[in-house]
């Protein structure tokens, strides 16, 4: 020991400690992050009576906790379903909107275009819980409450702004010169549009579709205060089973998050690349 | 190039989307709190006395010190966790896109399946965190009964729920910062405590700036996670500003007060935000177009 302890320089020894140091910090923080995500997971697969550290073999795998969500909560599946629907449709819509409108705000200048973008980013500020408030008796008036169709208008609503600033902001870096020799060859701007830009704007599309799906998928607050029975969504009705009166099936409700989590998490790691770049061009970029 | 009649028309359904849904709905929140109504009843004009009323009401004052309070905590909390984990992640990692990977995952997580986690791990029998803070000796967190621990379990979870967002505008921010810079302190002798001081920090402060504003907006409107953790509970010690809104609209069919509440939130969002809607003014008035 003492001498290889003797042959290290000071300078190499302090190397190795910081060293040491940084990856027992790396440890600490893909534990802070990942670990409960794991915990949700790996819970869900154990037989319920061992979740709650009542023993048994951590290799104990089982899917009782799966047909017991079957069974006891049959409409699961269709509020999935639903989730899925609306964040499909949400991601479409806003896709297509922001596109045009990004597409306007990279290409064109002016006094008037430049203060309604302005104004998009403005709006972009307002608190969602305090527009339910108007939102609320509208949505009800219109006979639209407890429709998938109201949350999927609302999420665009409150995700567009952002959309149309990531386009904006990946539209910027195409070089004009292929709409330019477009145009020459008597295209119109629709054409100009289908064919040439959005082919080519595939990593701001995918970029702004994340942060649409990722919200669409999760959102609480509107499918609470504008979905009853119909047009619920999955994580709304994992909470009515965090609030279920005879007491949490904490095997139940685990199959359940997994079920809601695992697909939107895989999404997320595959365009992991494009949701980076979004953030940053959906707040820095100008 | 001037917008064309044709450009205006790809630009209207984004505009009339923003305008008909955000925008007249926060103008009519408005003339909503300067009225007296619930379900199945026209508005009467009161003036500001559902003004008075909200701010004579402790339960206001309770919830906006809430507010203030987990705010505060969850954005600077987050901020400095942030900063560690992006000055890691600057140097060399092993299995980087991984790592990225493993530190951005609660991003994807849903803040109902976040709250289950987090009561879950603190469950007081045998949740594992509460387990864990007993084998070495720590107290527990009670946040069923203990105001102060609910709050804090509230804060820790959108610390943990948020902190990819702050950690990849920090982060980009980061691997922007020219090398050289760092080597030509190096040459002049400075250590990693100056290096950081006089090269980082002023460097990362446009970054700093955006996510903290962005941070604190969002952070202002905490709704889920209180209201599926503790409801605002025990007996209304726990509510933050949207808590108190949802329940005067909702619960008491006080449009008027939550319309005032509401209006008061608005506001101080705008506030908040004013620092980076005045740069993006600058940039985008101020130097013509581009």
């Amino acid at each position: 020991m003492g001498t290889v302890k003797r042959r290290w320089t000071a300078h190499r020894a302090r190397r190795w400690l910081t060293q040491a140091l940084r990856m027992l910090a790396l440890a600490a923080v893909l534990v802070w992050s990942g670990f409960p995500i794991l915990l949700v997971v790996f819970s869900s697969l154990r037989p319920p009576r061992d979740i709650f550290g009542g023993g048994g073999s951590l290799l104990a795998l089982t899917t009782r906790n799966y047909t017991n969500l079957w069974q006891r909560w049959p409409d699961f599946f269709g509020n999935l379903a639903n989730s899925l629907v609306v964040a499909l449709c949400a991601t479409a819509l806003t896709l297509a909107v922001s596109f045009m409108a990004g597409y306007v705000y990279s290409r064109r200048d002016g006094r008037l275009l430049t203060a309604s973008a302005f104004y998009m980013i403005l709006v972009r500020l307002l608190p969602p819980i305090v527009l339910t408030l108007p939102l609320f008796p509208a949505v009800n008036w219109l006979m639209l409450n407890d429709t998938r169709t109201v949350l999927v208008v609302l999420y665009c609503a409150f995700f567009l702004s952002l959309g149309t600033w990531i386009m904006k902001a990946f539209i910027d870096q195409l070089p004009r010169e292929l709409e330019e020799a477009a145009a020459i060859d008597g295209a119109g701007l629709w054409q100009t549009l289908r064919l040439i830009v959005l082919p080519l704007s595939y990593a701001g599309l995918i970029a702004t579709s994340v942060f649409i799906m990722v919200f669409a998928w999760n959102d609480f607050l509107f499918a609470f205060i504008f979905t009853a029975v119909d047009a619920k969504t999955a994580p709304l009705v994992i909470s009515e089973m965090v609030g279920a009166i005879d007491g949490v099936d904490w095997g139940i409700l685990f199959a359940a998050a997994t079920l809601q989590l695992l697909p939107i998490l895989v999404f997320v790691i595959l365009v992991q690349k494009y949701l980076i770049a979004g953030m940053t061009a959906g707040t820095v970029k100008g | 190039m001037k917008p064309a009649a044709r450009d205006w028309a790809l630009v209207f359904p984004a505009q009339a989307l923003l305008t008909v849904l955000l925008f007249v709905p926060s103008l009519y929140v408005f003339w909503l709190s300067l009225t007296k109504s619930t379900y199945g009843q026209s508005p009467v004009w009161v003036g500001l006395a559902n003004y008075t009323a909200v701010l004579s009401d402790p339960y206001f004052w309770t919830a906006t010190l809430n507010t203030a309070i987990v705010v505060n905590a969850v954005v600077f909390g987050e901020f400095l966790l942030a900063l560690a984990v992006a000055m890691l992640f600057a140097g060399w990692i092993p299995w980087r896109r991984v790592m990225i990977a493993v530190v951005l995952a609660p991003y994807a997580i849903s803040e109902v399946v976040a709250v289950v986690i987090f009561k879950y791990m603190t469950e007081p029998y045998a949740g594992p965190v509460t387990l864990a803070l007993k084998a070495i000796g720590l107290p527990t967190l009670d946040w069923a009964v203990e105001p102060s621990h609910g709050l804090a379990m509230v804060v820790l979870l959108s610390i943990w729920h948020h902190l990819p967002f702050t950690f990849i505008l920090l982060y980009t921010a980061l691997l922007g910062i020219p090398r050289d810079l760092y080597e030509a302190a190096q040459v002049d002798g400075a250590g990693a405590w100056r290096k950081f001081l006089h090269i980082t920090v002023p460097l990362l402060v446009p970054a700093m700036l955006v996510a903290l504003v962005f941070r604190y907006i969002f952070a202002f409107r905490i709704f889920s996670e209180v209201w599926l953790l503790t409801g605002g509970g025990p007996a209304r010690t726990t509510e933050v500003l949207a808590v108190y809104l949802y329940r005067q609209a909702f619960r008491y069919s006080d449009f008027g007060a939550a319309a005032a509440t509401g209006w008061l939130m608005l506001i101080a969002s705008l506030l908040m935000g004013s620092w980076y809607i005045w740069q993006m003014y600058r940039r985008m008035f101020a130097h013509g177009n581009r």
